[in-house]
């Protein structure tokens, strides 16, 4: 099942003295309980290309419908809430709340989304012992390392149960080891919850657990290979 | 879990949220204590010009006040007095008569106004029978065959009645008092000498003490010199209810002390029936009739029903009598919404400076949680709570450091003695005793927390126009 349907699209930047074609005629679907990787050198368009299937920045033209809703039509609000209910996200640099436990922090977008608090301790406890964590439940972010903290923004990410996840060089912060486990994790929770990742990499590890790979070049896909 | 962020937010740079609300308590602090004392000099100005000096209404013959007359008297007592304890609020009333004389002793005189007064009512209306000062006598209670007189010191002094004379006694009570030896020892110099006038005194003991030490010790020795001998006569002369001159000698049976030297030395009061016998003014006749009210609040609401009432006498109330303690009340509340203004003021700009130095130091944060969908509202609403919560700690704070101070100098006083002279010239203790209502704090605390949330709005509309693709990228 098409969860995302990419048609042409572009984005343009338009500086004062050039033009950047940053996305250049992108179309591309994405299925239910994808592991995706969008890989390319820098300047590729890779960061720009996950901003507008988040939803946080409008494309120059082109589409990008997620189960059947057109991203570009909607207002900034409106923007707002779908992300809200529908796109996770994992940073590279983990973004958590530092004022908020672990177990808050997961629990935060179900708040926004008034989830009954039984409802968010059961699915918080859920992803905090699927990432390994559930005795850091009360740890705040600054006790925890690197790679506990972009754990917990993996449950973050998917506390809501998101349509899917976006993941922008998520490794890239974390040691080998950290980077591996975050990995496996990612597939595990990928397999069991069925919600599709994309994740912007330059990271080899990251394209070999990927089952489809897509390569950016200048704005452009230049091959999407699927791999099992 | 707003509000839970918001709160914590606040306390992630403690020393900076910290400096904010120690300056918010000191300033709220300062308003409010400069309030309480300023508000107290006012309230126990009005309560001594109601308590020893006016009443809260007079009704006095429609002619008196203008010609002050000894014949302008007020021709139904009984009615009067009937009509003003028939009003609801009213509480006691009681006649007076009162004549414009001349007080004199064998080396001074004074102008003054002689009031009869009926001694155990007035006692009920008036607490100037409880002003008298410890050792010069009682309020008309000593049993005597002659005229008596109650006066204020400023006419005692003004009349030589009082002098300053530094007995061996008086060194004794400035030694308890922990005066230095050395300062002592240079006043023992004037011991025995009897000065007929605080300038007298004054000028006595500039010659031999240092200005720091007269600005330090000067009003202790000041008092410790005074002295009173009892039973000191003066002469009172006026006219009669024929308009002859007459007059006779009263003896002062006690002295009293009020903040007012202008009614310390121009009021003196006798028995009534002492001033009639004089006067040869009928029994039942009265210049002017006083009354007093449940409280000061009540007074522009009775007066009209009195004067409906009383349509043939004038009937004035307090603030109509001293218009400037009237003013005086509405000045305050000037005064008050200048400071209010101007604490508020600072404490906005100390809160605006901190919320957006937070603003911009969690940028990437803002950035992110407008990409994991928090809303602007949301946005809006956490830093406006983070104002509000810093503005409400530090009122809350201040408001409590106010409370101790207050509810401390409210029971030792304030003692301004060193600028008694000017203030008590005025009419104003010297002694303050803050107070403020409840009314007050409450209104402060609404402020606080209004001006909390318009000190953020532009914070917070700072961080609603943050991109979050830029913002997740700040480092």
């Amino acid at each position: 099942m098409k969860v995302i349907e990419i048609k042409e699209l572009h984005k343009i930047y338009n500086s004062s003295e050039v033009k950047v074609h940053a996305v250049d005629g992108v179309t591309l679907d994405f299925q239910e309980a994808e592991f995706a990787a969008i890989v390319g050198p820098s300047g590729s368009g890779k960061t720009t290309l996950l901003n507008l299937l988040g939803g946080l920045d409008y494309p120059t033209s082109g589409q990008i419908l997620v189960d059947g809703v057109d991203l570009s039509k909607l207002k900034s609000s409106d923007l707002i809430d779908f992300r809200m209910r529908n796109i996770g996200f994992v940073f590279q640099a983990y973004n958590l709340i530092p004022v908020l436990t672990a177990k808050e922090n997961i629990e935060f977008i179900m708040s926004l989304q008034k989830v009954t608090a039984r409802k968010r301790n059961e699915r918080t406890f859920e992803l905090l012992k699927a990432v390994g964590l559930a005795e850091r439940a009360d740890s705040r972010p600054s006790k925890l390392s690197g790679g506990q903290q972009q754990r917990v923004a993996v449950a973050r990410a998917l506390a809501s149960k998101p349509k899917f996840v976006l993941a922008d060089e998520p490794t890239a912060n974390l040691d080998s080891k950290s980077a591996t486990t975050l990995l496996e994790i990612m597939h595990e929770l990928n397999h069991e919850e069925k919600i599709t990742f994309i994740f912007s990499t330059h990271d080899p590890r990251v394209v070999k657990m990927a089952h489809r790979v897509i390569t950016l070049e200048d704005g452009k896909v230049v091959s999407d290979e699927t791999t099992e | 879990m707003i509000t839970s962020i918001a709160w914590k937010n606040i306390w992630r740079n403690k020393t900076r949220s910290l400096i904010v609300i120690i300056a918010v308590t000191i300033g709220v602090f300062a308003g409010i204590f400069s309030m309480a004392a300023i508000n107290s000099s006012v309230v126990q100005r009005i309560d001594a010009a109601v308590n020893d000096e006016l009443s809260h209404i007079q009704v006095n013959n429609k002619d008196f006040r203008s010609s002050a007359d000894i014949q302008n008297t007020i021709s139904d007592y009984t009615g009067v007095v009937g009509a003003l304890q028939s009003t609801q609020g009213v509480t006691k009333a009681t006649g007076r008569i009162i004549i414009r004389g001349i007080a004199s002793t064998a080396t001074k005189s004074s102008g003054v106004e002689i009031t009869g007064i009926d001694v155990e009512k007035e006692k009920e209306i008036f607490t100037l029978s409880e002003k008298i000062i410890p050792g010069t006598g009682s309020f008309f209670e000593t049993e005597t065959k002659y005229n008596t007189v109650f006066i204020g010191e400023k006419l005692a002094k003004e009349l030589n009645i009082i002098r300053y004379i530094l007995t061996p006694g008086a060194i004794a009570s400035l030694r308890e008092e922990r005066i230095p030896e050395d300062i002592l020892t240079k006043i023992e110099t004037l011991l025995g000498q009897r000065f007929t006038s605080d300038k007298k005194f004054v000028k006595a003991y500039e010659k031999i003490l240092e200005t720091n030490e007269i600005q330090k010790y000067g009003w202790k020795i000041k008092e410790a010199a005074w002295s009173y001998r009892e039973g000191s006569k003066i002469i009172l002369s006026f006219l009669d209810i024929n308009n002859n001159q007459t007059g006779a000698a009263f003896r002062v049976s006690g002295i009293f002390r009020t903040n007012n030297d202008m009614f310390e030395s121009f009021s003196l009061f006798v028995p009534i029936d002492e001033l009639r016998q004089l006067t040869g003014m009928k029994e039942g006749t009265f210049h002017r009739v006083i009354a007093r009210l449940e409280n000061n609040d009540i007074t522009n609401n009775i007066t009209p029903v009195i004067r409906e009432k009383l349509p043939d006498y004038e009937v004035l109330n307090w603030k109509e009598i001293q218009p400037d303690l009237a003013m005086i009340t509405d000045f305050i509340d000037q005064i008050y919404a200048v400071f209010m203004v101007l604490i508020l003021a600072a404490l906005a700009f100390g809160i605006v400076n901190t919320m957006l130095m937070a603003v911009l130091e969690r940028t990437r944060e803002l950035g992110m949680l407008m990409a994991i969908g928090m809303n602007r509202r949301k946005i809006f609403l956490m830093i406006m709570l983070e104002s509000i919560f810093l503005s409400i700690v530090g009122g809350f704070a201040g408001m409590a450091v106010s409370e101790i101070v207050i509810a401390i100098t409210g029971r030792t006083g304030i003692n301004l003695v060193k600028y008694s002279e000017g203030m008590e010239a005025m009419g104003y203790s010297a002694h303050l005793f803050p107070a403020i209502d409840a009314q007050f704090f409450v209104t402060t605390t609404i402020l606080i927390v209004l001006t909390g949330i318009i000190a953020a709005i532009y914070p917070a509309r700072k961080a609603l126009r943050l991109n979050p693709i830029e913002a997740i990228r700040t480092e």
